[in-house]
């Protein structure tokens, strides 16, 4: 039987309505690095809004990398598993080293318009089966073992299927 | 949670046991319920707990692992509102090359992933202290075409609103660091000298030039002076 692999991602959306720590530190703390960094783009200070430096500052798509730094302390801290997402034991179990990090919206005077994503890139697992509306899935690894610990989970809204590589 | 929440009803329950007037066992709680909602709830011990990190930038060494002849920057920035006395407490970024001459960064909205360890090498962030030094630990850039050497500085001020933007650009000539190091493994064909350069070639003083000394080893010692109105 065709074996899949597969990686998956977590698009965590974090924004003013966000309310635990964690998140709450990103969304500060990304503010304040964009409110820096977009300086370098707006140095006439003619615009407000992340939208408005895309659309007329050249090189402002670079923000995303630029701000990114803010976080990446953030996510040493989640000591490389990706937050939120459960299986069917209420066990968080996807793990990453992976990340892309967005600004969705943004205003330098108002940290209430501050939305931004991080994309989490789970190392690849093993897609054995799927059991109504969950994946049956692995860690994957390069030897395949006897018996495998599997997770069974269900895809929820921001988790996507990322790559997906057919090895026999 | 439920670990949380039920210890306290035990310990309670005990008292009860033992204080037979007593009727009332913990206080009204605040939270309502979020029962029926189509969700797993975690079911994890709590942790590891979040703690405020400054931004990724904040180090001294810059390096990350990049391979290059060492090269220690320090960088002074004065107030041009105050006869160029140092300035204290500004924030400074520096950022440059690699001995390749590429930079950290992605952008746009491809779906390029990066590895969260090192991914902003050659980019730093220092507090200036009392006499507005900062000293950056890194790796001598290389170039790419089209421009002479050079590094990437912003300064700001305390609060984080931009003072200056500028690049600071190497010396020339025989002896000089940039020719020393001699592009790395791309040689010097090609390579673009200030004067040719469209940020440095109006620096007909030499302004923006750094003083630059050393040799490979041990490395090169850079410093500049930047005057900013604070």
């Amino acid at each position: 039987m065709p074996k899949n692999v597969i990686t998956l991602c977590y698009r965590k959306i974090i924004d003013t309505t966000s309310i635990n720590h964690w998140d709450k530190f990103v969304h500060e703390d990304s503010f304040t690095e964009f409110r820096m960094q977009s300086q370098l783009y707006n140095t006439e200070q003619k615009y407000q809004t992340f939208a408005e430096l895309l659309l007329n500052a050249e090189g402002a798509e670079k923000l995303h990398f630029l701000v990114s730094a803010a976080i990446t302390g953030y996510l040493r801290q989640l000591n490389g598993i990706i937050p939120d997402i459960l299986d069917q034991l209420g066990r968080r179990f996807l793990t990453f080293e992976h990340f892309k990090f967005e600004i969705i919206n943004s205003d330098i005077n108002d940290i209430s318009k501050h939305k931004v994503a991080i994309n989490f890139f789970s190392k690849p697992l093993v897609w054995h089966n799927t059991i109504n509306n969950m994946l049956l899935v692995s860690q994957y690894t390069a030897i395949a073992a006897e018996e495998t610990f599997t997770n069974l989970f269900q895809i929820q809204p921001f988790v996507s299927i990322h790559s997906i590589k057919n090895i026999d | 949670m439920i670990g949380a929440i039920s210890a306290p009803v035990i310990i309670e329950a005990c008292k009860n046991n033992s204080v037979a007037d007593s009727n009332t066992s913990g206080t009204a709680g605040t939270n309502t319920s979020t029962n029926g909602t189509c969700s797993i709830a975690p079911t994890e011990t709590e942790g590891p707990f979040p703690t405020k990190v400054p931004t990724s930038y904040v180090r001294s060494d810059i390096t990350d692992g990049k391979t290059g002849y060492k090269l220690t920057a320090k960088i002074t920035i004065g107030n041009l509102n105050n006869s160029c006395a140092g300035l204290a407490g500004a924030i400074v970024d520096i950022w440059h090359c690699d001995a390749e001459g590429n930079y950290s960064e992605y952008g746009g909205t491809s779906l390029q992933s990066t590895n969260y360890q090192s991914v902003h090498f050659l980019r730093g962030r220092q507090t200036t202290d009392a006499n507005g030094l900062v000293t950056f630990t890194s790796i001598f850039p290389g170039w790419y075409s089209g421009r002479a050497t050079h590094i990437h500085v912003h300064v700001y001020n305390a609060a984080g609103t931009s003072l200056k933007v500028t690049q600071i650009a190497f010396p020339e000539g025989a002896g000089t660091g940039v020719a020393l190091v001699n592009g790395y493994s791309k040689g010097m064909n090609g390579y673009t000298y200030n004067n040719a350069d469209n940020i440095f070639s109006d620096d007909k003083t030499g302004l923006e030039i750094a003083a630059v000394n050393g040799s490979l080893t041990p490395g090169f010692d850079l410093t500049f002076k930047l005057n900013v109105s604070a």
